[in-house]
């Protein structure tokens, strides 16, 4: 890497720690569009930098600034995320933040599958359940700039792609009619499913990527990781590949006292899979409009038949 | 029924990355040269998809819009996924066999 970029990343990790720091040769990590992850260690300590990608800007996700208030606030609730370690406005001209990197598997069809990793599957659900319902419990005055989820968001997104989805529409008609008594909003995670946490063998080790946290019904953010493509293959275990959702759902009502029904789930489940359906579409649209060209990407807008598929699965056994 | 990315857009992908992502890693001659002849293939199917009618997304625009506007009529959900599944037997054909 360009030696002035090193340069920048050394003077801003000594500010943010406090002291002079040796630095290991930062390292891009794969993967993220939007957003740069580099792998850094800072006198042997394992740093980890998310750092604004060129020229790509994103609705409806936080800021970087935002993002590391909600990780801030996350930490001092006592969820396991990475320690945050500060919030750099300019880091060689773009907004980033430090965190600590954490070990363990990411990758989601490697947690759903390899037989290392069974014990700690075995006790995921319940796992899952204590971080979310310590989620739900941060104060919404702790981070008063996240906003609230809107239905109609998804609707306009999808009409922005301008693409005929009967599939979708379907699905979005279902959950007009069907909608359950809405609950006071809690701060919600937004994407928390497999894929999203860092696992190893003794079970869960973090929850990662906030970017998409809002204000939303608490048992939306319980029933996202239900969502068949989180399974990862694993379409037995309804919980993201990984467990049944019988333990998690009654630890989380034991721990938060809400009361969260499986009819609820399934409901958010079904919406869980229409907003993914939604969002392969706009991720394809990233590529067919020139702002991010990319195969992978563009096969999304294929893929999502697949989500469309599950959609009208649903659909069928909502109306048995 | 259209899909986006068409197969002519899909070709123009696979051409993209081919170019950008693998050629410029490539060090093997020969490799290198098989290369440059899958592609110039690719170029090949592109072209000629290039020459196809677009197709016709009428039906599923007027069914689309029928359900946005509450017009749900019996039997609606068993032909929508019957286009789905249609539209799996080219985009992911094993991915029906797992809700069989």
């Amino acid at each position: 890497m360009i030696a002035d970029v090193r340069e920048a990343f050394q003077q801003a990790l000594a500010g943010v720690l406090g002291r002079e720091v040796e630095i290991s040769e930062p390292l891009l990590l794969a993967g993220g569009a939007s957003k740069e992850a580099w792998a850094v260690d800072a006198h042997g300590e394992p740093l980890l930098v998310r750092r604004a990608a060129v020229g790509v800007i994103h609705r409806h996700t936080l800021s970087l600034r935002d993002e590391f208030a909600v990780l801030q606030a996350a930490h001092e609730a006592g969820v396991k995320v990475p320690r945050p370690y500060g919030y750099l406005p300019d880091l060689a001209g773009r907004e980033a933040f430090v965190m600590e990197r954490l070990s363990g598997e990411t990758i989601g069809r490697r947690i759903v599958q390899r037989p290392e990793l069974a014990a700690a599957r075995a006790g995921l659900p319940e796992q899952l359940a204590d971080e979310l319902a310590k989620i739900h419990a941060i104060r919404v005055e702790r981070v008063p700039f996240l906003e609230e989820a809107r239905f109609e968001r998804i609707v306009e997104e999808l009409d922005e792609v301008g693409e005929p989805h009967p599939a979708i529409e379907l699905g979005l008609w279902w959950l007009r009619e069907s909608h359950p008594r809405p609950r006071p909003v809690v701060v919600a995670h937004g994407d928390y499913r497999i894929g999203n946490v860092v696992v190893d063998e003794h079970g869960l080790v973090g929850v990662l990527d906030w970017e998409f946290a809002h204000l939303d019904d608490p048992v939306r953010d319980l029933a996202f990781g239900l969502v068949r493509a989180w399974r990862f293959g694993i379409d037995d275990k309804r919980l993201g590949g990984i467990g049944d959702v019988e333990p998690y759902l009654e630890r989380y009502n034991e721990l938060t006292g809400f009361d969260a029904r499986p009819e609820e789930l399934d409901y958010w489940e079904l919406a869980g899979n229409v907003g993914w359906a939604i969002g392969c579409l706009t991720q394809a649209h990233r590529h067919l409009s020139g702002r991010d060209r990319s195969v992978e990407l563009a096969i999304l807008g294929r893929l999502g038949a697949e989500v469309e598929y599950e959609i009208c699965h649903l659909l069928e056994k909502a109306a048995a | 029924m259209t899909e986006r990315p068409t197969a002519q857009e899909l070709a123009e992908a696979i051409q993209e990355f081919l170019a950008g992502e693998i050629l410029p890693t490539i060090t093997d001659h020969r490799l290198r040269f098989r290369t440059l002849v899958a592609m110039n293939a690719l170029g090949i199917v592109y072209r000629e998809l290039a020459q196809l009618p677009p197709e016709d997304d009428a039906e599923q625009r007027e069914l689309a819009a029928r359900i946005r506007a509450g017009e749900v009529e019996p039997g609606t959900l068993e032909r929508v996924k019957a286009d789905v599944e249609a539209r799996l037997e080219i985009a992911s054909p094993r991915y029906l066999e797992r809700y069989r």
